[in-house]
């Protein structure tokens, strides 16, 4: 068992070219065997103090640097970052960028044969099984998906044999099924190697789960470090940084004095906790189930007999729909939700008309896909990408609004623009190049872009992907603003806490077709279907189910109106 | 119209395929088997070789191996194609071009004359640029990333570059999609042409402006990842590996000239002999 200690004392740093140090003397101890999370607010300085764990801050980075960095006996001034990253592993937030080399067993045992460890080999393959990727060692990286990518970067820092490991906000960049398998890896890891985890994370309900400690970074100093239960539970702090404790807690701190606390007088963190803390409700009386819309709306989009793929490099050809047929309607709230490659990005893809599938038609306003143009269907349809970066091909986001309306010769473009421009609150960065804004806001500029063209249909892959739950917040309040300007909205997502909040009609997909197209009431109450698409419902749910109130609430505030109402009767 | 769409459609991501296929899947190649050090050697002196010949039908033997070569290298159909077509337009611009020049100037033979004969005299220099393309094509479709990178990187070039091919072997796929992606993109917020011309002329032109317009967000996207891959390599001890022994020593050490490739060397020079003797 190891015994090494990560020390700061008074670490000062200063990135060129800035006015104001990032970190101000900050000071920490973290120790090798515990699984660390480090949380703080945007800018606070938190991946910056991370680095410099590891020596990128300051042989990387050239800022003014002062203090002291140990890691052990290692003063991390005196070594430099090669020697370091040997007993301090780092997987980058942008994993995919950390992979270097075609083959991932070849990029695994990368950093070994760079050392000149001649059992580079067997370093590699205990690193793939220890992440449980033995299986695909000699496939492509490309070729994996975005989980097993991100597990192949933390095999790569676990060829080294390192004393800490350090994640960058794993999940951030992965949807919320392959985050959770990615912390179940490192507890693992942590709990048969006694290696120390470090994770910076915004997702306190991961950190409930899973962590030990808790260490918040605040104005460039480590504000406090403290047991995981004791951390989440200074909820104030929490929310002044813009973070949000797990939803059992928020729950608990609405409940009356006294109810929704544990025994030593704090409150829940996890859905367990919760459980032994809230007092059982008996369950109401069901309310009517609303109607899935159908019938007397038109049906704008028709998909008939559709069966679609695509060819693999060594698998032949893969097909993602079979004979799959699916009606949406005017006024439609949709949101299509499964597992990755269960066909949801295929299924969008297909109705904007770029893919026309392989057997079947689909049918959009009227217009068959096989015979339209995309570029006419874009009329009345508006894609907004996953990655709002590809939505950006000018150089401010003014003018990726009006590109649109300026290549169809619109009479009132800088009306228009101006307008969707306030109504989505994006004044201040209309003027900057959207490549440089904040994830968040690119979100809302490429919202922004869609919008300017007055869709009747809009469809919208993962609009919440990658952000933290501020954003996401805003995200679905822009959605429910912008019913007001069309018809028809359709998401695909993994973020149940936007279904449950937002959607009126939940189509799953399963690797045999559509699993359930229900209200999202409905598709909550059924735990194997979401366990089928690989969905984990969100904790407001899941203690709903556990505390035996029959159909479950969907929001907190919901949910504490049930506990409320209990007591008083 | 429906019919031509779905046949772009399987093409383009077929083609895709096909390509990758030729740069990635070198397991049933010929030339892979071979250490990378002699088939890179090989290829240099192929590319010289054919400049000594000057009759058509040693030429001819020779682009007929070399082709044979591209099949069992599993090269692409749609890039040799491309490579040929290539040749061929090129040569018979010059071809046609002169021959009319000759019967404007009254040469004796007329128009169909000229051009056979100048045919007939270009044959030999359009196979030998055949060959030498097909010969260097199939030399490097055929190794595999990792062998050509070990099989320069013993020859002497700089480990920085090796480096980079192999990087861009593991880039490549990722780049394709992305661009894909953005011209897609750009399409949906588009107009495409109204008339869409003689065999639809003008709308492939409007494709084609597209397809340039998407390379800047590309080129942008690529620097922002780089900053990262740049952090990454420094944690994965990459500059400490360039002038590290031991380190050159693992990637090198399994290289070694077998029996095969010294016969592969010494059958093909025997080939270039009997042709030369014999044809």
């Amino acid at each position: 068992m190891n015994s090494t200690t990560i020390t700061v004392e008074d670490l000062t740093f200063r990135y060129p070219g800035s006015d104001e140090p990032v970190l101000q003397s900050a000071s920490v101890e973290i120790n090798a065997g515990e699984f660390t999370a480090i949380i703080g607010g945007n800018g606070s300085g938190k991946t910056t103090l991370c680095k410099a764990f590891n020596g990128l801050v300051p042989h990387f980075f050239n800022g003014t640097f002062d203090g002291r960095v140990s890691v052990g006996d290692t003063v991390t001034t005196e070594s430099d970052v090669s020697e370091l990253s040997r007993t301090v592993g780092y997987v980058f937030q942008d994993f995919e960028n950390q992979l270097v080399q075609p083959i991932v067993r070849d990029d695994v045992a990368f950093a070994a044969k760079n050392h000149g460890l001649k059992d580079y080999q067997a370093r590699a393959m205990d690193a793939l099984e220890a992440v449980g990727l033995k299986d695909v060692a000699d496939r492509f990286i490309w070729e994996l998906s975005g989980g097993q990518q991100h597990l192949v970067a933390l095999a790569g820092v676990l060829a080294m044999d390192p004393e800490f490991i350090i994640v960058d906000e794993p999940a951030a960049q992965l949807d919320p099924h392959n985050a959770r398998q990615t912390y179940e890896q490192l507890r693992e890891i942590q709990q048969d190697t006694g290696v120390g985890v470090i994770v910076i994370e915004h997702h306190t309900e991961f950190i409930g789960d899973y962590c030990d400690r808790l260490a918040m970074v605040a104005d460039g100093d480590v504000a406090w470090a403290a047991p995981v239960e004791v951390g989440l539970n200074r909820v104030e702090e929490l929310l002044s940084a813009d973070i949000h404790p797990p939803q059992v807690t928020q729950i608990a701190r609405q409940l009356p004095e006294g109810d929704g606390t544990l025994p030593n007088g704090r409150f829940p963190v996890t859905v367990e906790q919760a459980v032994d803390a809230f007092p059982t409700a008996t369950s109401k009386e069901n309310q009517p189930v609303k109607s899935d819309g159908g019938g007397s709306n038109e049906a704008l989009i028709s998909v008939n007999n559709v069966t679609h793929g695509y060819p693999t490099l060594r698998e032949g050809r893969k097909t993602v729909l079979d004979s799959f047929g699916l009606e949406l309607y005017a006024g439609d709230r949709v949101a299509l939700v499964g597992a990755n490659g269960a066909g949801k990005s295929t299924l969008l893809r297909l109705l904007t008309g770029l893919e026309s599938p392989d057997e079947g038609t689909v049918t959009v306003l009227d217009n068959d896909t096989n015979e339209t143009l995309p570029e006419e269907l874009a009329e009345e349809t508006v894609y907004i990408h996953q990655n709002p970066e590809e939505m950006f091909v000018e150089e401010t986001v003014r003018e990726d609004i009006a590109y649109y309306l300026e290549n169809r010769d619109d009479p009132n473009v800088d009306e228009r623009v101006t307008d969707v421009v306030k109504f989505l609150d994006l004044e201040d960065i209309a003027d900057r190049d959207g490549r440089l804004l904040s994830i968040g806001q690119q979100r809302r500029a490429s919202l922004a872009i869609g919008l300017a063209t007055d869709p009747t249909i809009v469809l919208l892959d993962e609009p919440t992907g990658s952000l933290d739950l501020q954003s996401r917040r805003e995200v679905t309040q822009m959605l429910s603003r912008s019913e007001t300007r069309t018809e028809t909205v359709v998401v695909a997502t993994h973020d149940l806490q936007l279904v449950a909040e937002w959607a009126d009609r939940v189509i799953v997909l399963g690797p045999t077709g559509i699993l359930a197209d229900e209200t999202p009431q409905s598709v909550f109450e059924q735990p194997e279907l979401l366990e089928q698409a690989h969905l984990r419902p969100p904790q407001v749910v899941e203690l709903s189910g556990r505390l035996g109130i029959d159909s479950p609430s969907l929001t907190t505030a919901e949910i504490v109106d049930r506990l409320t109402t209990q007591e008083g009767r | 119209m429906g019919y031509l769409d779905a046949l772009r459609n399987i093409t383009i991501a077929d083609i895709k395929v096909d390509l990758m296929r030729t740069a990635y899947d070198n397991d049933d190649a010929l030339l892979n088997r071979f250490d990378p050090r002699i088939v890179i050697i090989w290829s240099a002196i192929f590319v010289v070789v054919p400049w000594f010949f000057y009759e058509p039908e040693p030429l001819f033997a020779m682009l007929v191996a070399s082709l044979l070569l591209a099949y069992l290298s599993q090269t692409s159909i749609y890039l040799l194609g491309l490579l040929i077509w290539g040749s061929i337009s090129n040569i018979g611009f010059i071809v046609i071009l002169s021959s009319v020049v000759y019967w404007w100037e009254g040469g004796s033979g007329g128009l169909q004359g000229a051009v056979v004969d100048n045919s007939v005299a270009l044959l030999p220099f359009t196979m030998k640029l055949t060959v030498i393309s097909v010969v260097s094509l199939a030399a490097f479709s055929a190794m595999s990333p990792k062998k050509l990178a070990k099989g320069l990187l013993s020859l002497g070039v700089p480990r920085p570059f090796t480096f980079a091919i192999a990087y861009g072997y593991r880039m490549m796929p990722v780049l394709l999609e992305e661009y894909h992606d953005l011209v897609n993109s750009l399409r949906l917020r588009n107009r495409a042409p109204e008339n869409r011309g003689l065999l639809r002329w003008r709308y492939y032109f409007y494709l084609l402006k597209l397809s340039i317009k998407a390379f800047y967000p590309m080129t942008f996207n690529v620097a922002k990842r780089s900053r990262v891959t740049v952090e990454a390599m420094e944690t994965k001890g990459f500059s400490h590996s360039l002038c590290n022994e031991d380190s050159r020593e693992l990637r090198l050490g399994d290289l070694e000239i077998l029996p095969r490739d010294v016969t592969f060397m010494l059958v093909s020079l025997l080939f270039v002999v009997v042709v030369a003797v014999f044809l």
